[in-house]
Parts: C-alpha cells; structure tokens; sequence
C-alpha cells in the first residue's frame, strides 16, 4: 500500500544564518568606530576694514608663549574696559579664568560673535585648538585664526 | 522498566517541546514517533538581523573614513562637529614635515600644492582638513596658514577628538 509523502515546506535557514555571520563579521572588521570632529575657523589675514562700513564688535586673544593670555576688544561702542589679561597657571592656560572672562564679556555684548585668535610661535597648538573650543562654548562662532606676525 | 518521575517532568517541559522537531502530522501506525532536538533559529536570525542593521546603519553612514596616524595625539574639542565634507584636504603635519593627501610636500611648495587643489576642487568648495599632533608649536602650523592665504583657502578644520 502506497504512503502518500507530505512536502516539507521549511526553509533551510542555514545558508542565512552563515550569510548574515559574515556579515556581521565583515562589518564589524570595517566599522569606523573612532568619530572625527573638527573645529571650523577661517584664516584671519589682513585688514577687513572698508571706509566707512562698520565692522562688527570683535575679540583678539594673543596667546602668550608663558601661556598668558591677552584679550583686546575692538569696534566697541559701549564704554567699559578693553584691554584683559589671564594670567598663566603653572605651565598651562588658567582655563577657568579664561572661561569667567569671556562669559562675562559675552554677557556684556550679546552682539560679540568674532574671534580673532594670535598665537606666539612656540605657543602649543593644544592649546590653541582648546582656547577654540572655549571660543565656540561661549557663543563666540565667528573664530579666525591668525598667522604669526 | 519504570521511569522516575523527573524524567517524565523533563520530557514534557515548554521548552524541551518547543525544540522538537516532529515528523508531521499523526505518528504513523506501527512507527515509533521519532524526535529531534533542533536549535530555534528563527530568533537567532532575527538578533543577527537586527545586529546587522544596527552595523550598517551605525557605523558606515555617519561621517568619513579618515586615517589618523597612531602617532598623531589630535587634540580634544567638546564644540567639534563630525566630519562631513569628504572633498576637504588632508593636510598632515608631522614633526615639521607636511603631507597633502598623503603626499610629502615642502614648505616652499605648500602654496602651489593648495592652489591646484583649489582649482580642482572649486572656488567655494576648497577648505582644508588639518590633522597635527597637540603637542606640535604653532610655529608648524603657520607655513600652512600663509599657503592656504596665497591660494586663496580661507575654510580651516582642524580634525579633534570629540571629548566625551
């Protein structure tokens, strides 16, 4: 007597199961894990002036090779002082001081968004990116870098 | 022979029953219904589906593929935003020596190098992609700057690290 055989209709999943572990090996191995940032600065060489256009409100910071720091504001119409200084701490940037000093200066010209940034030649190019970095946390995004003199 | 009870709970678990695979339909007369364990590969599948994904969709389309040397400590940033420019220069100084693209370049020949990638990349599309070691000086950088000033690229990144 004649036994009528069933189809079996299941999908041989193994085939899959190696596809998709080379797969995942494969982009595992090229997976780019270490995410790049930048820091975006325009070069600041020569003199934006034109007579009679009124150039906006900006900040230079010469950054000394004792790790001093020189702010200078420009363009200014508010009366209030120009010329700071944060001195070094130790060997290194006081960044805290750095920080305070332009919060405040934010906080007293809204209108402040450039950044011209002047270090001295043996002045750490670490230092510079940070100094940068504090620039834009403080809303200052117009940033310059200049060439030494 | 007698079986213990154990064995009996055993043979009936939920899971145990989920893992066999049987031979369909009704056992067939006079045949001993045979089992067979089998791993459940349908869930399997779908963790490595949803691995795969999350491989493909995290890790290849966010930002640019970009070599860093080993030996390049790059400088943390808090404020850096990823890399999406992928036609930017490379500009790599190590140790006073400058590579576009790879490429070794002098100092004296920085500026040309720029210009003619700033030709073939467009007026408004040419910036360059610094990546320097933090402890270089500034001094390194400054050939760079004039370059980029006499080919007329004003667009500077300087690659970070993102500070986490």
């Amino acid at each position: 007597m004649s036994q009528k055989k069933e189809l079996n209709f299941e999908i041989n999943i193994l085939p899959i199961l190696d596809i998709l572990s080379v797969l995942i090996c494969f982009l595992l191995l090229t997976a780019v894990w270490m995410q790049l940032g930048t820091i975006d600065t325009k070069q600041a060489i020569g003199d934006n002036s034109v007579s009679g256009a009124q150039n906006p409100p900006s900040l230079w910071a010469i950054v000394k090779e004792d790790n001093s720091v020189e702010l200078s504001l420009r363009d200014v119409k508010e009366k209030m002082p120009l010329e700071y200084r944060v001195a070094s701490r130790g060997r290194d940037i006081d960044w805290n001081s750095l920080s305070q000093r332009l919060q405040n200066l934010k906080s007293q010209l809204p209108d402040l968004k450039t950044v011209v940034i002047r270090p001295e030649a043996r002045t750490n190019y670490g230092n510079v990116i940070r100094m940068m970095d504090q620039m834009k946390q403080n809303q200052l995004t117009d940033i310059g870098l200049s060439p030494l003199g | 022979m007698k079986r213990s009870s154990m064995n009996q709970a055993a043979r009936f678990s939920p899971l145990e029953q989920a893992q066999l695979l049987k031979n369909g339909g009704e056992p067939i007369a006079g045949k001993k219904a045979e089992a067979a364990l089998a791993l459940p590969l349908t869930s399997l599948i779908d963790a490595f589906s949803i691995i795969v994904i999350y491989l493909l969709i995290g890790t290849q389309s966010g930002g640019i593929e970009i070599d860093v040397p080993k030996r390049l400590n790059l400088p943390v940033a808090e404020s850096g935003i990823a890399v999406d420019k992928p036609q930017a220069s490379i500009v790599r100084i190590e140790k006073g020596q400058y590579f576009v693209n790879n490429e070794a370049v002098s100092v004296q020949g920085l500026g040309a190098k720029l210009y003619q990638l700033k030709k073939s990349l467009g007026e408004n599309e040419a910036e360059i992609f610094i990546q320097a070691d933090q402890e270089m000086n500034y001094a390194d950088l400054d050939p760079l700057l004039r370059a980029g000033s006499e080919a007329g690229i004003q667009k500077l990144k300087f690659a970070v690290m993102p500070n986490k």
